[in-house]
């Protein structure tokens, strides 16, 4: 029996530490260590992988990786909402393409242009986050979604510009066909022609940039940037500037967003308006939002997720195994007991064996679909011609799935189970698998929306009190 | 010594006006007590004095000079802390971190070194959360070892109010003004938080200015009290005097009748 | 002059678009603190569902049913799916967010944003699909007024949008449930505590609101023609600046914000520049959100310390 007064939890910490396994201990060392795996497992991957396009999948993870990165201080650290983000990767991109092509006809030396660039966009971001330090929260980011559209409008238009004493009308940003011709990068010396090259210049980029800023996460500046996040007018009262410091997190993410913007521009050999649109700003997010805002680790390890997954649902085997390894594991984890995942999947066969006898003695015309392999037997192959029944299954199967999540008693439930999960994998052989691009998107809204509802806080990030 | 001067202080919101033409004086290490009924404007006076909002007319002076045009971290490098009504305690930090961070303004080392991770600003980083561990102990052995870095959301009431002074106090302040500190405290805790008020004053020299409804505390730790009634001062002088004084009862009590009744 | 009056019968016919869309974010605003970034589709899913009637029934060359029957048919359909689609986001996308932090509801958002450009792409493919209006009304029909020149289909969505609002407005402010709605948006949790049914006056509020969106689909149908799986977009985003710009969660205001856009973007597409003209309706925006965020009928929040 404790004595009153005294506080067991608090002394018993230690033996609490010692008593979590191998596997606590391992996980402890790789939260600490993440970063040396990482590398370890960056350099091995372009020699596993070899082939172009396996490196420019990697490119454009790094890529995806330095803008989470860059993100993080902005969201992650300070708080602010900026939907603007990658108007700076594009002012970045054109920026390099400025001075390193035929646009103006100016060729200057890589690091120069890089710096120049960086030094501009800091001073650009510190002007237009002004606002940041009145704007509470949806304000600032409908003002920055804007600064986004804005950019993306200029890009697009800056191409037909009739100046007074200039003759002819005067091309900035190259309009909807950007600026191509860009001068691969130089670096003391050496010249950047491969892709790989940059392969591995980005992953020195990731490296310092993760190092710099969790050395920034852990000074009194991270410390009150998180504050600033936390109650922004309590820091303000405990001498806090939260003013500058906003201004400084949101040019400080731009900058980063703008360097990244110059490689980009390198790799491309080329800048055009249609690389910085809200589809990205959003990948970006998800990136960040997947691995846990705040968390450095979080940030390059949803940038890899997000950047390599779609990669496998280019080629159809590719996508099958994702698809049918997703669903798999979905329905192991939530079907529980083993009996009552036995009967789902039954019952799903069973459901395709008398769909296919019904549709072919009725309708043979319509499943006459070539293809055969493991689902011959139960799943219904439709002719080429039948595109109107497989759009009506696609919504059909849409309402089927949304039922299924939504009714929560197991008799009622389970059925709309088997019935879902059959037409999901109708549709997906039927349809899906053949339109990679399209597919991807679909499997990326979806997924978003799983995520938030089932981990809003990401892979890697810690559980928040929010005071309302 | 006058430490704080407010003369004439006058705020408006809207047509309700909050604060009128309020004249205090606070002296070097004094405790003064601001009491008063709900909606008197005590927390208003805080909000002013610390620079959360400008006041409408009047001055505010900070050991002779005015702080009225002043941003709120400026005011509180200048040496006044705060702690809230609500409890503001950043809860998703660490015990330690609330105390660190309060420093800021007493740190040198820059971004561009912070980022190198130099080690004059790791020596920093190291000082500053000594500093912090120190002025933890003040407060006992509550909020120092284990809980130096759990976050602040894990520890109870009356520990997070501690921590809020902690907190305050880190800022490097000379003068505290503490928002009902003892609010939603039971009688023990109620008693500890005064006599820390006092030790605050006698050992460490602050001077302390305090808004507080339970009058045990009030008696037990002001030099001087002031009575607020709808923005306006209407008693001063010592606990007897201001307790006794017929218009502070009528304004927390009523006209005579009422209390027949 | 007719070339003025032409352009305000552009800026009303706009507006009456802009405006309705924005109602439907406004309105979610005021009640859950959310920019429901999906709206802008509900209102593409609204202008492919008149169309899925009006080829149903004939298509803009040879109608079975009288042109008056058609076209309210096609706006009932168009209403009716975009408000249960609506419904269904609320109940999937944002219902289980309520708790999360402030930017889980909007990247939910966006995910169903995706989900359905995509899902419209796949069923519809990327050609753009035609209202035709021009063969079932001819082009020339309108009233002539002096120099004022409208014409029919303008004038049938104008009336129609006008019609909407003044039925939202009676809603509002005249029945139990929309002074259900003003509650639940001034103060969701004290709400609950008298009585009010939450739940079901947020589903309400995303039904009224993509309904609103729906008409607002078929009427651009109509007028502009040209209905394809990416409109939600650009349309989506001037309607959520006209919400702002009115003043967010305020209803008269989103009807302010939208003519004030659509009057916007005509006088300038007219007399400024064409090619800037997005430009120019974005760049108002940051102008107001720089000097008065809270809109045109909006309130500055006043934070308690």
């Amino acid at each position: 029996m404790a004595e009153i007064g005294t506080d067991r939890w608090v002394d018993e910490v230690e033996r609490r530490r010692s008593e979590s396994g191998a596997l606590g201990r391992l996980g402890q060392i790789l939260s600490r260590r993440w970063l040396a795996v990482f590398v370890v497992v960056a350099l091995v991957y372009p020699f596993v992988v070899g082939g172009d396009f396996g490196i420019r999948v990697g490119v454009n993870a790094l890529l995806l990786a330095l803008l989470a990165l860059g993100l993080n201080v902005v969201v992650g650290y300070a708080g602010l909402l900026d939907l603007g983000y990658v108007a700076y990767y594009g002012l970045g991109a054109y920026g390099y393409a400025f001075l390193s092509s035929d646009q103006f006809g100016i060729h200057a030396p890589t690091l120069l242009v890089v710096a120049i660039v960086a030094i501009v966009v800091f001073l650009v971001g510190a002007l237009l986050g002004q606002p940041a330090r009145r704007l509470v929260g949806d304000y600032l980011a409908i003002l920055t979604l804007f600064f986004l559209q804005a950019f993306i409008e200029l890009a697009l238009n800056l191409d037909r510009l009739q100046l007074p004493f200039v003759d002819g009308p005067l091309s900035i940003t190259g309009g909807p066909n950007g600026i191509s011709g860009v001068s691969p990068m130089e670096i003391l010396g050496f010249r950047l022609g491969q892709v790989r090259d940059y392969y591995f210049l980005l992953l020195v980029l990731v490296v310092a940039v993760a190092v710099g800023l969790g050395n920034l996460e852990r000074s009194r500046t991270g410390i009150a940037w998180r504050a600033i996040r936390e109650d922004t007018l309590a820091a303000e009262q405990m001498t806090i500037p939260t003013g500058a410091l906003k201004v400084i997190a949101y040019a400080t993410g731009a900058t980063i967003a703008a360097v990244s913007g110059t490689i980009f521009a390198a790799v491309q050999l080329g800048v055009f308006p249609q690389n910085f649109t809200v589809a990205l700003l959003i990948v970006v997010y998800a990136a960040l939002i997947l691995g846990g805002e705040g968390s450095i680790a979080g940030a390059v390890l949803g940038a890899l997720i997000i950047a390599m997954v779609p990669e496998l649902l280019r080629t159809p085997t590719g996508a099958r195994f994702l698809f049918y390894g997703g669903l798999f594991v979905g329905s192991v984890a939530l079907l529980r007991p083993w009996r009552r995942l036995a009967w789902v999947a039954g019952g799903v066969m069973a459901v395709g064996v008398v769909a296919k006898v019904i549709v072919m003695t009725l309708w043979p015309a319509v499943a006459a679909g070539e293809g055969g392999g493991l689902f011959d037997r139960w799943l219904i192959r439709f002719d080429p011609s039948a595109v109107t029944l497989v759009n009506v299954l696609f919504v059909v199967m849409i309402v089927l799935v949304l039922a299924a999540i939504a009714l929560r008693a197991p008799w009622r439930r389970d059925p709309l189970i088997v019935l879902a999960a059959y037409t999901l994998v109708l549709v997906w052989e039927n349809r899906l698998v053949e339109t990679p691009s399209i597919t991807r998107q679909l499997l990326f809204g979806a997924l978003l929306v799983v995520l938030m509802a089932v981990r809003p806080y990401g892979l890697l990030g810690r559980r928040r009190v929010e005071v309302v | 010594m006058a430490v704080l001067e407010l003369r004439g202080l006058t705020k408006r919101f809207g047509g309700l006006l909050v604060v009128d033409g309020l004249d205090l004086v606070v002296r070097e290490g004094e405790i003064v007590s601001l009491i008063g009924p709900n909606g008197a404007g005590k927390t208003t006076v805080f909000n002013l004095i610390s620079g959360i909002f400008p006041p409408d007319d009047g001055d505010i002076l900070l050991e002779g000079s005015s702080i009225v045009r002043l941003a709120g971290h400026e005011i509180a490098a200048r040496g006044v802390a705060r702690t809230f009504q609500t409890l503001r305690v950043f809860l998703n930090m660490t015990v330690a971190e609330n105390v660190v961070v309060a420093e800021y303004a007493r740190g040198r080392v820059g971004i561009l070194r912070s980022i190198l991770g130099t080690p004059a600003a790791r020596r920093e980083a190291r000082q500053l959360r000594a500093d912090a561990e120190q002025r933890l102990g003040f407060f006992g052995k509550r909020l120092v070892g284990y809980r130096f870095d759990q976050p602040a959301y894990s520890l109870s009431y009356a520990n997070r109010r501690r921590l809020e002074i902690a907190r305050a106090m880190a800022t490097g302040a000379r003068m505290l003004l503490l928002d009902e500190p003892a609010a939603g405290m039971n009688p023990a805790e109620t008693h500890e938080i005064s006599r820390l008020i006092g030790r605050l004053r006698d050992d460490l020299g602050y001077t302390i200015l305090v808004i507080e409804h339970d009058m045990h505390v009030v008696e037990g730790i002001s030099d001087r009290v002031a009575a607020l009634d709808h923005g306006v001062k209407i008693a001063e002088g010592s606990f007897e005097e201001v307790a006794s004084d017929p218009a502070v009862v009528e304004a927390y009590l009523g006209k005579g009748d009422a209390i027949a009744k | 002059m007719e070339f003025l009056l032409q352009q305000v019968v552009n800026g009303l016919t706009l507006g009456s678009v802009y405006a309705l869309i924005a109602l439907g974010y406004s309105m979610v605003y005021g009640i859950l603190k959310l920019l429901n970034f999906a709206h802008g589709d509900v209102y593409m899913v609204g202008a492919f569902a008149g169309y899925a009637v009006l080829v149903g029934l004939g298509g803009p060359a040879d109608p079975r049913v009288p042109l008056a029957v058609l076209f309210l048919l096609m706006f009932l359909a168009a209403m009716l799916v975009s408000g249960a689609l609506g419904v269904a986001i609320e109940r999937f996308a944002y219902r289980p967010l309520r708790n999360a932090p402030r930017i889980a509801p909007l990247i939910s958002a966006i995910g169903v944003s995706f989900f359905l450009q995509n899902a419209a792409l796949l069923v519809l493919g990327a050609r753009f699909r035609t209202y035709g209006t021009a063969k079932m009304i001819d082009p020339g029909t309108g009233l002539h007024w002096g120099p004022l020149r409208i014409s029919l289909v303008r004038i049938i969505v104008i009336v129609s949008a006008v019609l909407l609002m003044v039925a939202l407005q009676v809603l509002v402010k005249r029945t139990r449930l929309g002074k259900a709605m003003r509650a639940t948006a001034i103060d969701r949790e004290a709400a609950t505590m008298m009585g009010i049914d939450v739940d079901t006056i947020i589903i309400v509020t995303f039904f009224i609101g993509s309904v609103l969106a729906g008409a607002a689909g078929v009427m651009v149908g109509l007028v502009f023609s040209r209905v394809y799986h990416f409109m939600g977009f650009v349309a989506g985003l001037k309607g959520f600046t006209a919400a702002v710009i009115g003043g967010i969660g305020s209803i008269p205001g989103a009807m302010l914000g939208g003519l004030f856009i659509g009057f916007a973007e005509s006088f300038s597409a007219a007399y400024i520049s064409s090619t800037f003209q997005n430009l120019i309706v974005f760049l108002i925006l940051i102008a107001f959100m720089l000097i008065r965020p809270w809109g045109l009928l909006g309130t500055p929040e006043l934070v308690k310390v």
